[in-house]
C-alpha cells in the first residue's frame, strides 16, 4: 500500500500564510474529507499536491517520490487525478472526444505516425475509444456521448471531469467540491461511484466539500483545516464533535 | 434527457464522414481537371490559393487548434522562400531536396518563435511573435551577398528529375503537397496531439492535470505550422520567381492569419475556404470601378458579424440541416 503524505507543507502568499505546517497522509483505499471554512486552504492544498502551487516549506511524497517539485503534468502522470471545482472543458466538442482527451498518456504513437495515421495509431484510437465507452457506461452517461459539452448541465460537466480523470488510470483522486450544483439524484450516483471506485482499484480520495451530511456519510476520516493550520484530522464522528471544530465553522456561520 | 430540444447533437458520425468523404474527392477531381479548363492567370490564382492553403493549414493549428497567436509566419514564409530559391539556384540542389532542406531549417526557426510563447498569451504574444519576424525579415534583408538584400532574388525556371516545371507542373505539385497537408493536418486534428493543442487552448492548467505537457506542445505545433509554412514558400517562391524582402511583411501576416478567421478558427477545411476567399473574391470583385478594396473590406466585416464560426462553420450548419 502507497501513502500520499503531505509532510509540514507550508505556502505563503507574500506576507499571507495560506498553510503552515500542515501534514497528514492519504492512504490508498481510504476517503479523506478535507473540511474548513473558506479561505482556510483547502483549494491551495489540493493546488500544492496536484503541482499547480509549491510549498514554500515541507513536501509532497508518493511513497519514495517527492511531487512537490514536479510540474503539473508530472504529477497527474504519477497517478494523481484532479477534479476541478469548475471543470474546463472543450465545449464545442462532443462529451466522447473530452474524455478521449484523457487518454492522452496511454496512446503511445509519434508524431509522423501520427500525421500519416499510420495503423498503429488507429488501433490505439480504437482501444482508447472503447475505453471511453466503458467509462461513459461506468458514469451512466453513455446516452451523452454525442452531445456538444456547451449544452450539458453543469452536474454532468462534473462527471466528465471525472471521468476524465478515470481514464487516467490514477490511483489518487482530488475532488473538489464535487456536489456543489449537483442535484439529490447526482449527489447519490456520484457517492455510489466513488465508492466502487475505492471498491474496485483501491483509489484513495480526497474530498474537499461544504456539505457536512455527504462528507460524513462517505468518508472514512476527515482533516479539518483553519486558516491555513490542521485543527483536526479523525473520524467523522469524533471530529465533528470537537469543540474547536465547531468553534471554527460556527464562527463561520456568524460571520455569513 | 436527450429528448430536450436545447441540446445539441453531433450528426451521426458515419453519414457525416461519407458526405465529407465525397466532397473532398469531388473537390480533389476538380483541382484535378482545373489546368484544361483555365487560362494562365486562372491557374496561377488557383496554384496560390493552395499555396495559401497550405499556410492556412498550418496556421489553424496553431491558432485555431492551439490558440497561439503568431505574426511571423510571413516572416517563415519568407525564409522557406529564400531557403529553397538559394539552395536550388546557388546550391545546385535538385528543386524538392531544396524544398525539404528549406523547411526543415524553417521549423528550427519557427520552433524558436514558441519559446515567447511559452511565458506570453494573446496580444503579448502577437507584438512578440510581430518583433521575431521583423527579425527575420530584417536579416534577409540585410545578408545581401546570400539573398539580393532590397533588390531580391530572380529565380530561373527550375525542373524536376529533368522536366521543367512550368506553370501546370508546379500546380499539381502544389496540389500534391496541399492534399497532403490536409490529410497531415486532418490527422493531427483528430490525433493526440491535436486534442493536446484544444485543451492547451481552453486551460494549460487543466491540460496539466491531464498529464500533458504544455510548453512540449507549443513548441511542436510551432514547430508543424512552420514546416508547413515554409514547404508554402518554398512552392511560392517558383510560382512567382521573382522575391524580395518586401514581400513577407506583417501585412501578409496578418492576411494569414485573416484566411484561419474567416475559414474558420478549429476547422480543417475552413484552411482551404478561408484562403479561397482571400484569393479569389477579390479577382471576382475587380469588375467593380475603383473601390474592389471597399467591398473586400466590407464583406470581411460581414463575414465576422454573421458567421463567427467563420465561412466553414456556415457552410457545415447548413450541412447538418440538410442531412438531418
Amino acid at each position: 500500500m502507497t501513502d500520499l503524505a503531505i509532510e509540514n507543507v507550508s505556502v505563503n502568499f507574500g506576507g499571507i500564510h495560506a498553510l503552515r505546517d500542515v501534514s497528514f497522509a492519504l492512504e490508498s483505499g481510504s476517503i479523506v474529507g478535507l473540511i474548513g471554512p473558506n479561505g482556510a486552504g483547502k483549494s491551495t492544498l489540493l493546488n500544492c499536491i496536484s503541482g499547480i502551487t509549491r510549498p514554500t516549506r515541507g513536501r509532497v511524497r508518493l511513497a519514495d517520490t517527492v511531487l512537490s517539485t514536479m510540474s503539473a503534468a508530472s504529477v497527474a502522470r504519477q497517478g494523481i487525478g484532479r477534479v476541478f471545482q469548475h471543470p474546463e472543458l472543450v465545449a464545442d466538442r462532443s462529451v466522447h472526444d473530452n474524455l478521449l482527451i484523457a487518454c492522452h498518456r496511454s496512446l503511445h504513437y509519434g508524431l509522423v505516425s501520427e500525421l500519416l495515421r499510420f495503423p498503429n495509431v488507429q488501433r490505439q484510437e480504437r482501444d482508447a475509444a472503447a475505453k471511453v465507452e466503458s467509462v461513459l457506461a461506468r458514469l451512466g452517461i453513455s446516452d451523452s456521448a454525442d452531445t456538444m459539452v456547451r449544452s450539458l448541465p453543469y452536474g454532468h460537466r462534473k462527471l466528465i471531469d471525472l471521468g476524465r480523470a478515470l481514464l487516467m488510470d490514477v490511483s489518487f483522486l482530488l475532488l473538489d467540491e464535487p456536489i456543489a450544483g449537483l442535484n439529490d439524484s447526482e449527489i447519490a450516483r456520484l457517492r455510489e461511484i466513488l465508492l466502487q471506485l475505492r471498491e474496485e482499484f483501491g483509489l484513495g480520495i480526497l474530498v474537499v466539500e461544504h456539505n457536512m451530511p455527504f462528507v460524513s456519510r462517505l468518508c472514512d476520516r476527515l482533516v479539518v483545516l483553519d486558516l491555513g493550520e490542521l485543527i483536526a484530522n479523525g473520524a467523522p464522528a469524533a471530529v465533528l464533535g470537537d469543540a474547536r471544530v465547531m468553534s471554527s465553522y460556527l464562527g463561520e456561520a456568524a460571520d455569513a | 434527457m436527450s429528448a430536450a430540444a436545447d441540446i445539441t447533437q453531433v450528426p451521426k458520425p458515419r453519414a457525416a464522414r461519407n458526405v465529407a468523404a465525397t466532397l473532398t474527392g469531388l473537390c480533389l477531381v476538380l483541382a484535378c481537371a482545373a489546368p484544361f479548363g483555365l487560362n494562365g492567370y486562372g491557374l496561377y490564382l488557383l496554384t496560390l490559393t493552395e499555396i495559401f492553403a497550405l499556410v492556412a493549414l498550418g496556421l489553424n493549428l496553431l491558432t485555431g487548434y492551439a490558440g497561439q497567436i503568431s505574426l511571423c509566419h510571413a516572416s517563415l514564409f519568407g525564409v522557406g522562400a529564400y531557403a529553397t530559391a538559394i539552395l536550388t539556384q546557388k546550391a545546385g540542389l535538385p528543386y524538392l531536396l531544396a524544398l525539404l532542406l528549406g523547411a526543415l531549417l524553417t521549423t528550427a526557426i519557427g520552433a524558436l518563435a514558441a519559446i515567447p510563447a511559452l511565458r506570453l498569451k494573446n496580444l503579448y504574444l502577437a507584438i512578440a511573435t510581430l518583433g521575431f519576424g521583423v527579425v527575420l525579415q530584417k536579416i534577409i534583408f540585410e545578408w545581401r551577398g546570400l539573398t539580393g538584400g532590397g533588390g531580391g532574388l530572380a529565380l530561373a525556371p527550375t525542373s524536376i528529375a529533368g522536366y521543367e516545371l512550368g506553370a501546370t507542373g508546379l500546380y499539381y505539385l502544389t496540389l500534391a503537397f496541399m492534399t497532403i497537408g490536409l490529410f497531415g493536418a486532418w490527422n493531427v486534428s483528430r490525433g493526440r496531439t491535436g486534442r493536446a493543442l484544444l485543451v492547451i487552448k481552453e486551460s494549460e492548467i487543466s491540460a496539466g492535470s491531464l498529464g500533458i505537457h504544455a510548453p512540449r506542445y507549443k513548441v511542436t505545433v510551432f514547430a508543424i505550422s512552420a514546416f508547413y509554412t515554409a514547404i508554402a514558400g518554398g512552392l511560392f517562391a517558383y510560382l512567382v520567381r521573382y522575391i524580395n524582402p518586401e514581400s513577407f511583411n506583417v501585412g501578409l501576416s496578418i492576411s494569414f492569419l485573416s484566411m484561419v478567421v474567416i475559414g474558420g478558427l478549429g476547422t480543417i477545411g475552413g484552411s482551404i475556404v478561408g484562403a479561397a476567399f482571400y484569393v479569389i473574391v477579390p479577382e471576382l470583385l475587380r469588375g467593380i470601378k475603383d473601390a474592389p478594396g471597399l467591398v473586400f473590406g466590407l464583406l470581411l466585416v460581414v463575414v465576422m458579424v454573421f458567421m463567427p464560426q467563420g465561412l466553414w462553420g456556415m457552410m457545415r450548419g447548413l450541412g447538418r440541416r440538410f442531412l438531418r
